[in-house]
């Protein structure tokens, strides 16, 4: 079976980016606003199924809707941002749960309508990628690399890299790590501190949506997705480290590979129990995420 | 001052439980009849299809003025318990159906889990329910005596279409097999590797895999063993999921067989040509050649039925069941000939006529076993295999049955 | 304090619920009193952990689920009968509090609630594989349908958590320790206590009544699945009753399990048509409870008296001063 490694590894590592996709716009989230969204998951819906009534419309290819699902969630979340700080300050006690069940209500509301105007049937998003792969033969070795998913973790690498460039490089970014640090002080600096969050949560909010769309078009979507997505987000931030945005990649990763190797080379009906475990252990060994650079 | 929360407390139990405690029950003009089905929850988009097929039944009846007993007609009055895919709900709606609402009979979840929680329910008021899904086999295992299915169990219908793989020239000689880890779905892929045993089909692997896995890993490993036909247990969003994972790998097996899920026009629309050539298991389909003693004459006449009500879900054999168990129901209180409301010893003479009817349906004939593994389910079905072809479902065997020849092998996907 | 104990009155007021059954013999009525005695069970263990020491358990409901099918698999396998079976699923629960509550206790925030969660997905993914507890397919009790017995058997459990819940956090100085620790960990050992120990008691006790009601739950409902004892709908629904009520207290819960639970089943019994409004409805309204009311229902109306019979008692001391 070693002519499956590399296989393995490829399927662990795109399996990673899709973690990635979900994961990275919530640790943003809660690294500089500390806000735990409970809702990112039916952010990701939401955003898959704006895309499918696009596509479906104008008769396109469903990528070509990426950058009108960002903006519209983008506004969207600068709309609703100054609602979550009202119940995140501080005067009310218990942030980290507030914001936790607020945003819990508000998943269970968009699901809610999601099923109502939507339904509860299953949908899938077409692109000119959905069938292609690559494939590559060397000796006893061959790989598939399946060009959608593979436009998945360019997607993610690249707005990762994207962050890094925002935060490290522009005057805009440069506000952001200050909130994120210190708000008062951030303050008392001069950034609006108001505006920035509101623009850090839309950034957030349009990150995840478009996550929907390639979630559409690599596996499925439909009403009831949220859930599932919402877990994975947090423990992969969790395992990275909550707030740590560096190392939302390689938790993603992880989480990724040792799903395909499980897959691959032990008993399938094992791999959640194996991957919950492992979480687990891991958070046991080390409290504050994998990097020990949590909060 | 922390007092008087307990006198909130108690106020609020008490108001809660005057509310909810009372429902003076009027003379009865009506049969009443209790469904309980996954109306929300995980399961709903399978609850929805029995609802369909149970509303199917009560507005033909009422169309007609009723089931009429002693020349008086009784309409019939279809009265919802949402299950919420929960068992604990099941159990407390087939209670509110049966002590609240008082009702004559009760038509089935669609789910295993929630019949064996709400049948002791009804075993113990003595209220008889018929199911129009829930094929797992564990149910009829149990032998409730006041409950009975339509659907055979999944054991039968899995293992039909693997018998006409193996069945044709040049066939299949090896399998892939996966089914994921809920009642049905497990015994589905069980039911599906037995009989690849059993007819010489070599099971390279089989696994049982968490819900909603990524399969790709998995279909990754399974491309290298080259095996003849993939057959996956599972339900509508794993089915598409799986299509999908084969597409992006670029491995076509010779025949793709999934359950449940495949007849659903979710599936094809979803998939789109990539869904042609999948194969299917089914009980029935409209273009069967049934004649129905008792409701819609033919399986073609409740097809066009089905539509015209409901234009964007066409009628599946679980639909069809549905509406079934309805017509079973009607046949047996015109026998039973007794008025409404049915007392306890009335419901108890009606389990024994179900045990005893025989009936043809342009379902098929339901005929319910008294004895074995299959107590009270409904055994004697033609099991069906069908394939999606141009977009449509259409029967390939048995024989007596096929509207089409099967393909095989399948199209690799990129010369589609 | 006036009048009579605490203890009494709470006595006096399980005793006027406890004649509930007797008066209403309505079975499904019972059974909707059993199961909301259940949920306030469940929504006042997780605020042990929630709200007096500030540890949110999203793998609360793995405690129901162990002691769920611990009793199952004791009665159907075992032979036993109801009382020990049930006794030792509040054991099994307990045990697997302390021996995973020594670790997992010394995460913090998030990370503790992710990882309770983790450990209770991990449980789930057992008992679903494993052929022994009958997998994907459950197991099954045998049938004992007596509807006043369950309510009674619930009440008991519950009011007797609910009895000693109270004496060790509200009379005994066991409440302000946890609530110490709540407010400042790291200060509470300059104090001298030891927060390790007290977290973990306060964890074991969390468990053993949850466990207790998972075994009442598989003996009434008959049927017990992965899915519907170990899934994340138990701890989801006892946390937004939790919620609703306000943290910290133990009247706080009561008030929004019978609150929630009324408006859930109010809308499933007759709004049934309805179904995917509530959804809607009951997300807009847990955001509208911790936008508005953040204490919760309960929490609410208690700070407000709190703060008026300060405000009387300060009047009166101003009066009697002579100002």
């Amino acid at each position: 079976m070693l002519a499956l490694l590399p296989q393995a590894i490829i399927d662990g590592v795109l399996l990673g980016g899709i973690y990635l996709t979900v994961a990275m716009g919530f640790s943003l989230a809660f690294g500089v606003l500390h806000i735990i969204d409970f809702a990112v998951g039916e952010w990701i819906m939401l955003g898959a199924f704006i895309g499918l009534i696009f596509t479906k419309w104008l008769g396109v290819d469903a990528l070509l809707s990426l950058p009108v699902v960002f903006v519209i969630f983008a506004v969207v979340g600068w709309l609703l941002q100054p609602l979550l700080h009202r119940v995140l300050s501080g005067s009310r006690g218990r942030p980290v749960l507030m914001g936790l069940v607020f945003t819990f209500g508000l998943a269970l509301a968009f699901r809610g309508s999601a099923l109502t105007v939507f339904g509860i049937f299953t949908h899938s998003l077409d692109t000119v990628l959905s069938q292609g792969s690559w494939h590559l033969d060397w000796g006893p070795f061959f790989l598939t690399v399946p060009l959608i998913r593979l436009a998945g973790l360019v997607y993610a690498l690249a707005v990762i890299l994207g962050f890094n460039y925002l935060l490290k490089r522009t005057d805009f970014g440069l506000a952001v790590r200050a909130v994120a640090q210190n708000k008062e002080a951030a303050g008392l600096m001069g950034v609006d501190v108001n505006r920035t969050s509101a623009a850090v949560y839309g950034l957030y909010v349009g990150i995840s949506a478009m996550t929907g769309v390639f979630i559409g078009a690599i596996v499925s979507l439909n009403a009831g997705m949220g859930p599932d997505l919402s877990i994975f987000a947090f423990f992969v931030v969790v395992l990275a480290g909550m707030g740590y945005l560096a190392g939302v990649p390689w938790a993603a990763f992880l989480l990724g590979l040792i799903q395909s190797f499980f897959l691959i080379y032990f008993n399938p009906s094992h791999v959640l129990l194996a991957l919950f475990s492992i979480l687990y252990l891991i958070l046991l060994i080390s409290p504050t995420g994998m990097f020990r650079k949590g909060v | 001052m922390q007092r008087r929360g307990w006198w909130v407390a108690v106020v609020l139990a008490l108001a809660l439980g005057l509310s909810l405690a009372v429902g003076p029950v009027l003379a009865a003009d009506e049969f009443k009849i209790g469904v309980i089905t996954s109306l929300s929850g995980d399961l709903a988009t399978g609850g929805n299809v029995t609802k369909r097929g149970y509303d199917l039944w009560g507005k033909a009846v009422n169309a007609q003025g009723g089931i009429q007993i002693k020349g008086k007609k009784y309409p019939v009055r279809l009265i919802y318990g949402d299950d919420q895919s929960q068992p604990a709900q099941a159990a407390s709606a087939a209670e509110r159906l049966a002590v609240q609402e008082k009702v004559d009979a009760v038509l089935g979840p669609y789910a295993s889990g929630m019949t064996l929680a709400a049948a002791p329910v009804l075993e113990k008021y003595k209220i008889p329910m018929i199911t129009g899904s829930a094929e797992s086999p564990l149910i009829w295992r149990q032998k409730f005596r006041y409950t009975f299915g339509t659907i055979p169990p999944v054991n039968f219908t899995g293992s039909a279409v693997i018998k006409t793989l193996a069945a044709l020239p040049g066939g299949p000689k090896s399998a892939v097999i996966y089914g994921t880890n809920d009642a049905f779905s497990k015994a589905t892929a069980e039911a599906f590797q037995a009989t690849a045993e059993q007819v010489g089909i070599k099971v390279l692997k089989f696994n049982i895999l968490p819900p909603k896995q990524d399969l790709t890993p998995l279909m990754s490993a399974a491309k290298v063993l080259k095996p003849d036909l993939i057959a996956f247990g599972g339900h509508d969003e794993e089915l598409i999921n799986l299509v999908k994972v084969l597409t992006q790998l670029d491995f076509t097996p010779k025949a793709l067989l999934m359950h449940y899920g495949v007849t659903e026009p979710a599936f094809i629309q979803a998939l789109g040509k990539n869904a042609n050539q999948v194969l299917g298991a089914s009980v029935w389909t409209g273009s069967m050649q049934t004649k129905g003693t008792l409701g819609w004459p033919t399986a073609k006449a409740y097809a066009d039925a089905a539509v015209a009500e409901y234009p964007k879900d066409p009628a599946d054999y679980t639909q069809a069941a549905c509406s079934a168990a309805g017509l079973v129901f009607q046949a047996a209180l015109v026998q039973l000939a007794a008025v409404p409301p049915l007392d306890e010893a009335a419901r108890t003479k009606l389990v024994e006529i179900l045990e005893k009817i025989d009936l043809q349906t342009f379902y098929g004939r339901v005929k319910f076993a008294t004895e074995g593994d299959y107590y009270h389910s409904n055994a004697g079905l033609t099991p069906l295999t069908v394939q999606i072809l141009d977009g449509k479902e259409r029967v390939v065997a048995p024989a007596e049955s096929a509207q089409t020849k099967l393909s095989y092998p399948m199209t690799p996907w990129n010369k589609r | 304090m006036r009048g009579r104990p605490a203890w009494l009155w709470i006595l006096l007021v399980i005793a006027a619920v406890g004649t509930v059954p007797l008066l209403i013999a309505d079975a499904f009525f019972l059974r909707l009193f059993t199961e909301a005695l259940m949920w306030i069970g469940l929504a006042i263990t997780w605020d042990l952990m929630a709200g007096y020491i500030g540890y949110l358990n999203f793998g609360h409901g793995v405690f129901f689920g162990v002691g769920a099918y611990t009793a199952a698999l004791l009665i159907t396998k075992g032979g036993w009968p109801f009382w020990p079976a049930l006794a030792l699923g509040g054991l099994a629960a307990g045990l697997v509090a302390l021996v995973s509550g020594w670790p997992t206790l010394r995460l913090r925030g998030a990370y503790f609630a992710i990882g309770t969660w983790a450990l209770n997905r991990a449980v789930g993914q057992v008992a679903l594989v494993l052929d022994f507890t009958g997998g994907p397919d459950g197991m099954r009790l045998p049938p004992f349908l007596h509807p006043q017995f369950f309510a009674y058997v619930m009440l008991g459990v519950v009011g007797a958590t609910f009895l000693i819940l109270w004496l060790l956090l509200e009379q005994a100085p066991f409440g302000l320790k946890l609530k110490a620790i709540r407010e400042d960990e790291s200060g509470s050992l300059a104090i001298g206590l030891n927060p390790a120990w007290l977290k973990l008691q306060a964890f074991v006790l969390s468990a053993v009544p949850t466990g207790i009601l998972g075994g009442v739950y598989a003996y009434w409902i008959t049927f017990i699945d992965p899915s519907s004892t170990l899934g994340d709908l138990i701890t989801d629904q006892a946390v937004v009753m939790a919620i609703f009520g306000g943290l910290g207290t133990l009247i706080g819960p009561v008030i929004g399990a019978v609150l929630f639970f009324s408006f859930k089943t109010y809308f499933w019994a007759y709004l049934s048509d309805y179904q995917v409004l509530y959804l809607i409805i009951l997300g807009l309204a847990i955001a509208a409870t911790v936008f508005f009311l953040p204490d919760g229902f309960w929490g609410t109306v208690a700070n407000r008296w709190e703060g008026r019979r300060a405000l009387r008692k300060g009047l009166s001391l101003g009066q009697a001063a002579g100002t």
